[in-house]
């Protein structure tokens, strides 16, 4: 008994070092394989009012630039409107649509905190659960995906960019549906990778990469980016390839929550398939 | 006694903010990720025991955590360096010992102790970090450049809020 108190004594720093420590790396590892944030995050109240009063001061140094994306694409929209068409025939465009019911609302918000130096990098974002954000949410800029909510607090998010480590949103090759999952190995902030892509597809250099939207977080055909080089590997069969991300994720400012309103729809039904397996 | 530990906290506090509004925003390229707040740990009195440190440690980890999004890896390396700190000062103790009534800083130490101090900690300390950020074995080398670029920033950052934030102690 002496002894072990002895010993205890002795290594009692080391043992204390080692207890905080698993604890410390076990929220961090956990914080990687869920999509759910376990630690404070700069969407809890008291970090998320310095971040915006921060944010308050820089966003002005990128007005201009940020003013001169929303004009591009206020252009761009606007020809898509009714009155920018030439009228074929009377009565095309009905406000109460039948036809159509609206799947997604955007909710646009502004990027008041981000990195894209780490291994896992998030942007927090100034709109929260009182503007209808919520967790699993995706997020888009008016180049291409961003990444999904994975904590909310009633004025602040947390996205979890492309540019995270088992990030896997399913991507799919434009121009004949093929999909896989997209992932990050964490070297390069312009460049994603999709692995294990079989030689018998028909992918070039150039190719657009959207997205899948088979989960209901983006709708389909977002642009993710476009493939860089296709990489063969000794020894194996299949081929990796580079994508160049569409969204620069250093200077990204207005995005866009993805809202689905049938999403819960499509989860109880594939829910539903799940159970009876 | 009282006066020292307020002292303490309100820097705390602002090297909390500074590392978290500021420099975390210093995104230069990949390479370069400097952290100042490691200064917090290092200036702790000569005579601290080691599960203060790390105590000290985990809250400062902790809170530059939630500015940075990082959940948990600013704590675990705080916590290493909060570990090794007695270590350390033991190793580079000069010939006289500790004089408690100063402070581990460069106006009071000299330049030559503390460059040998700020170097051991921050090395390990970036290293720590990096390995657990990245944690692949084919990806040493980047390991070691991410260590060796933000190191030098580190302590150019360290030096410079030497001088800012702290004065000689008076002998």
């Amino acid at each position: 008994m002496r002894r072990l108190l002895q010993f205890l004594k002795k290594f009692r720093d080391f043992i204390i070092f080692l207890l905080l420590q698993v604890f410390v790396l076990g929220l961090f590892f956990n914080s990687k394989n869920y999509h759910k944030a376990t630690l404070m995050n700069t969407s809890s109240s008291v970090v998320g009012w310095f971040v915006e009063k921060k944010h308050n001061i820089s966003k002005h140094f990128s007005l201009s630039e940020a003013n001169d994306s929303l004009a591009k694409e206020n252009a761009e929209l606007r020809e898509l409107l009714p009155e920018s068409f030439y009228k074929l025939q009377d009565k095309v465009y009905y406000v109460n649509d039948t036809l159509y019911e609206q799947q997604y609302q955007y909710i646009p918000a502004a990027v008041i905190n981000s990195s894209d130096n780490k291994r896992d990098n998030y942007f927090t974002i100034n709109k929260g659960t009182k503007s209808g954000v919520g967790e699993g949410m995706g997020v888009i800029s008016k180049d291409g995906i961003v990444g999904f909510i994975v904590d909310a607090s009633s004025h602040y998010s947390i996205v979890k960019t492309l540019l995270s480590e088992n990030i896997n949103i399913s991507v799919k090759l434009k121009k004949n549906n093929e999909h896989w999952l997209l992932k990050w190995s964490g070297e390069d902030n312009r460049i994603a990778q999709i692995n294990g892509v079989t030689r018998d597809i028909d992918i070039q250099e150039g190719d657009e990469i959207v997205s899948r939207g088979n989960k209901g977080i983006f709708p389909e055909g977002q642009l993710v980016g476009t493939v860089k080089e296709l990489i063969s590997i000794d020894g194996k069969p299949t081929l990796n390839v580079n994508i160049d991300l569409a969204v620069n994720f250093n200077s990204a400012y207005h995005v866009y929550v993805v809202k689905n309103f049938l999403k819960d729809e499509q989860a109880e039904l594939e829910g539903d398939l799940m159970d009876n397996e | 006694m009282n006066n020292k530990w307020v002292k303490y906290s309100l820097i705390f506090i602002l090297i909390v903010l500074i590392q978290g509004l500021v420099v975390n925003n210093i995104q230069i390229n990949e390479y370069f990720n400097p952290m100042v707040y490691p200064i917090m740990i290092m200036m702790l009195p000569f005579e601290l025991n080691a599960v203060i440190t790390m105590g000290v440690a985990l809250i400062l980890g902790v809170s530059v955590d939630a500015f940075s999004n990082t959940f948990g890896l600013h704590a675990s390396s705080a916590l290493f360096i909060g570990y090794l700190r007695p270590t350390i000062m033991k190793y580079i103790r000069p010939k006289e010992g500790y004089d408690t009534s100063l402070l581990p800083s460069i106006q009071d130490m000299g330049t030559t102790w503390f460059l040998a101090y700020v170097s051991v900690i921050i090395f390990a300390h970036h290293l720590w970090f990096f390995s657990i950020e990245i944690l692949r074995f084919d990806l040493f080398v980047l390991i070691l450049a991410k260590t060796f670029m933000s190191f030098i920033f580190s302590i150019g950052l360290i030096i410079l809020f030497q001088y800012i934030f702290y004065k000689p102690s008076k002998k």
